[in-house]
């Protein structure tokens, strides 16, 4: 199995506030890793960190075994094969819907305009949008934004997708169908790190989970193992609050209804 | 929403009761619900009706029974002067329109160039940030009647060649500097209102900082910043009038002509009128544009 | 609501009961001849006779070295009223002289070119600026008789293609320009409609900047104007617009009874050859200026 990113001994302060506080992190080819924690643990953070968004204060980056931490590093070039996705969705609302999804595939990858606006429908159709092509943003509820969010990364046809809690700002209403989409991702192979709070969707879909917990892995493995008998009383007790809240069922961990 | 359950309800005191606070009220006015009292809204109406009625009428009433009201409605609102200076006032107008028409094209151009280079990142590009900066603080600290004369009456005078005479020259070319100086104070405000989530995303879809900033954040800044720039460009259309210290004639001068070779203000009642009805519909089709621009905003505001 | 009401009725009967500001040059009730004697003269301030003239005041009409304190400034085109050189100034002093007045009961007063004639009460008695007197203006002000005949001129500097030209046909093409709201101006566009636009210039000076900066061929100045050396070449005079002589008068608020007091004092200056005098001291009208045909 190959790495697609290997992350050593990260550190990232913002001023005085240190984040991350030494991640060490693998993500095998065609593997999704779901980032799991309370708010502020630096999930997102890590996220970022990993497409060259925030510059980082120690540690290495490796893509496909290539460090992109080191200054001579062209990052644009990486940023075109890590797609990210955010929770606040962050589409342009000056563009149609299509143009959206179109505009980086015809600027980065210098396809034709035609050329990619011809792939940008082919991938709405796909996840179901096809009919929204000409609509503005403000036109589509949450849930279908995100996943305009999701196929405008698609579109550049990434190695390495980063979610980055996409279902948190949604109406629960809404958050079906994007971990639908999700998933779909997931059974066709894409590489993936997604940072959520949705420890459904994590236990069915993930290869491997990773709880930070105040800018550290406190634990890490395979979901079955984490949920059901997680190790460190951190995660214990982070996995507690979570069942309280209601937010994870069919689990026999200790207690809960 | 309806209000309901909740904490376990008084099963003591009936529900539904006049005074009982639990039950909101259906119908009326919700200011009124929230302030208190009665629906008034159909009063409030006739009240707003009389006392608007009252206020302008007692203020014509001063004004008409003012001593000085014949001798200023004489000086001012002479019909005749009024018909006969119009035409005169709308025919010169036309290079009021010439010039900041051209003006603005220059203006929005070259003030874009400012706010761009004083927001470029990194230190290579200090002296450019440096010089947008200084710019920016020359032209708008001159009034605008000083560098119009500096340059319209001092460039020719260098008699170099190759330096045009032409006063419509030099005073467009006083406008544009002046006004890009002011424009690219609203640009720099418009860019930097975009979310940096926005510039987020476009760099991490590869996008360079060019790229993001030419497609994802100049429409977005120039759109939200439409109101500032007209008003900046009703400004312009006003500063036109300045031209007339060169020796052009336009409209303003054209009604001071009039008015001191016939010792009459009417003719500065004419062109505020002509100025008053190019400026409305400005404002209307801007407000249009304003309000669509804020709906997609809000898409993004999220 | 009903405070509302209440407010609202005060408002209105205040507005109603609103007196008029008694002015202070009402006209004073007239009929009989009134006496033209100092005392009884209506003054803005009694005692004084306040005149108003434009800031710069050009020469030939106002010269001399500027005194202490005064808000003129003299220099090479420009001097000071109250030196009493100059045409206009000497004539002020002898209109004074005339009526009655010492020479330090004259008060001079610089304004705007506008405020002579604008509506509503004026700061001073008359206005003397080179104001010509029509028709259209009296419906305005009131205008005095005329103190002096003035004609339009032509100057130019050397290498102008005005220079040499002797009919207004010849002038069509030329690039001309006078100071804004004179009658100099309104010669360009009505006697020789030139086929480029004619400039308007805020003031003398601008008009003969742009003169020398090649901006146009030629400047239209009142007569005694074109001897004052500002340009090169006195090109040639106009004929009268409108077949009709132009004359300076000084400007009055409508209805001041002044007005009948100080035209009997300029009849009697005219009488006395006293204007004549002062024309020939100074403004030079014997050069031999060709008129344009």
């Amino acid at each position: 199995m190959t790495e697609s990113v290997r992350i050593t001994g990260l550190h990232k302060s913002f001023g005085d506030l240190e984040v991350l506080k030494g991640i060490d992190l693998v993500v095998d080819t065609h593997q999704v890793v779901c980032l799991i924690g309370a708010s502020g643990s630096g999930k997102s953070t890590l996220l970022r960190c990993i497409n060259l968004l925030e510059p980082i204060d120690a540690g290495t980056i490796e893509i496909d075994g290539v460090a992109i931490t080191s200054g001579s590093v062209d990052v644009n070039a990486v940023r075109r094969r890590i797609g990210i996705v955010f929770q606040a969705f962050n589409l342009f609302p000056h563009m149609t819907i299509l143009r959206n999804v179109a505009l980086a595939p015809e600027k980065v990858l210098g396809r034709s305009h035609r050329e990619a606006e011809a792939q940008a429908r082919e991938l709405l159709e796909r996840f179901g949008l096809g009919d929204k092509a000409e609509d503005y943003p403000d036109r589509l509820s949450g849930g279908q934004q995100q996943r305009v969010a999701i196929v405008r990364a698609l579109a550049m046809q990434p190695d390495i997708l980063l979610l980055d809690e996409v279902t948190s700002a949604l109406d629960p209403v809404l958050v079906a169908e994007v971990l639908d989409a999700i998933r779909e991702l997931a059974d066709a192979g894409m590489t993936m790190v997604v940072a959520t709070h949705e420890m459904g969707f994590a236990r069915d879909v993930a290869n491997d989970v990773a709880f930070l917990h105040e800018g550290r892995i406190l634990e890490e493995g395979p979901p079955d193992r984490i949920f059901r008998e997680p190790q460190d009383p951190e995660t214990k007790r982070f996995l507690d609050r979570i069942i309280a809240a209601g937010r994870m069922e069919g689990l026999d961990v200790s207690g809960g209804s | 929403m309806v209000g309901g359950g909740g904490p376990s309800p008084d099963v003591s005191s009936p529900r539904g009761g006049p005074g009982d606070p639990r039950v909101p009220r259906p119908g009326g006015d919700p200011r009124s619900r929230i302030l208190g009292g009665r629906d008034r809204s159909a009063r409030n109406v006739w009240i707003a009706v009389a006392s608007t009625v009252i206020f302008f009428g007692v203020a014509a009433i001063v004004i008409v029974r003012s001593p000085g009201w014949p001798e200023l409605k004489a000086s001012f609102f002479d019909p005749a002067e009024f018909r006969y200076s119009l035409p005169k006032i709308l025919s010169k107008f036309v290079r009021n329109v010439a010039i900041f028409c051209i003006a603005e094209v220059f203006v929005l151009l070259l003030a874009l160039l400012l706010a761009v280079m004083r927001s470029l990142v990194g230190p290579v590009f200090t002296p450019l940030r440096i010089l947008s900066a200084a710019y920016t603080d020359v032209f708008r600290g001159m009034p605008t009647i000083l560098v119009i004369f500096l340059l319209g009456y001092g460039m020719p005078s260098l008699n170099l060649q190759g330096i045009p005479d032409s006063e419509f020259f030099w005073a467009i070319v006083a406008l544009v500097l002046v006004y890009s100086a002011y424009v690219a104070e609203v640009y720099r405000a418009g860019i930097q209102a975009v979310h940096p989530s926005q510039v987020a995303a476009a760099r991490s879809l590869g996008l360079s900082r060019w790229q993001s900033m030419r497609h994802v954040v100049l429409p977005q800044a120039v759109r939200s910043v439409i109101p500032p720039l007209l008003n900046d460009f009703i400004g312009l259309q006003k500063d036109s009038a300045l031209v007339a210290f060169l020796g052009i004639i336009e409209a303003f001068q054209q009604a001071t002509i009039i008015q001191q070779s016939d010792f009459n203000f009417t003719p500065f009642v004419a062109l505020a009128l002509v100025y008053i009805v190019i400026t409305i519909p400005q404002a209307r089709a801007v407000d249009r544009l304003i309000a669509r621009d804020q709906r997609r905003r809000q898409a993004a505001a999220m | 609501m009903r405070k509302l009401l209440l407010g609202l009725t005060v408002l209105t009967i205040l507005a109603a009961a609103c007196a008029p500001k008694s002015s202070s040059t009402t006209p004073a009730a007239s009929g009989s001849a009134a006496s033209c004697a100092v005392g009884d003269l209506n003054l803005h301030t009694p005692g004084q006779l306040t005149i108003a003239t434009g800031n710069p005041a050009y020469l030939p009409w106002y010269g001399g070295t500027s005194i202490a304190g005064s808000d003129w400034k003299s220099g090479q085109y420009t001097g000071d009223p109250h030196t009493g050189k100059g045409y206009e100034s000497a004539f002020a002093y002898a209109l004074a002289k005339q009526m009655g007045f010492t020479p330090d009961q004259v008060v001079w007063e610089g304004i705007p070119f506008n405020k002579s004639f604008a509506p509503g009460p004026k700061d001073f008695d008359f206005a003397m600026q080179q104001i010509s007197i029509t028709a259209k203006r009296e419906k305005a002000v009131d205008f005095s008789d005329g103190y002096y005949d003035v004609n339009q001129a032509l100057i130019a500097d050397n290498g102008s293609p005005a220079i040499g030209v002797t009919t207004l046909a010849g002038l069509k093409d030329l690039r001309l320009g006078a100071p804004v709201g004179t009658t100099s101006f309104d010669v360009i566009e009505q006697l020789v409609q030139p086929t480029t636009d004619p400039k308007a210039y805020p003031d003398l000076s601008t008009a003969l900047k742009a003169m020398k900066n090649g901006q146009i061929d030629g400047v239209v100045v009142d007569f005694p104007d074109a001897f004052y050396g500002y340009a090169d070449q006195i090109v040639g005079q106009f004929p009268p617009l409108g077949g009709q002589q132009e004359q300076f008068g000084l400007t009055f608020e409508k209805g001041n009874p002044l007005v009948s007091c100080v035209n009997q004092a300029i009849a009697a200056l005219k009488a006395d050859g006293t204007l004549t005098k002062l024309q020939n001291k100074w403004l030079q009208t014997d050069a031999d200026v060709p008129v344009f045909s």
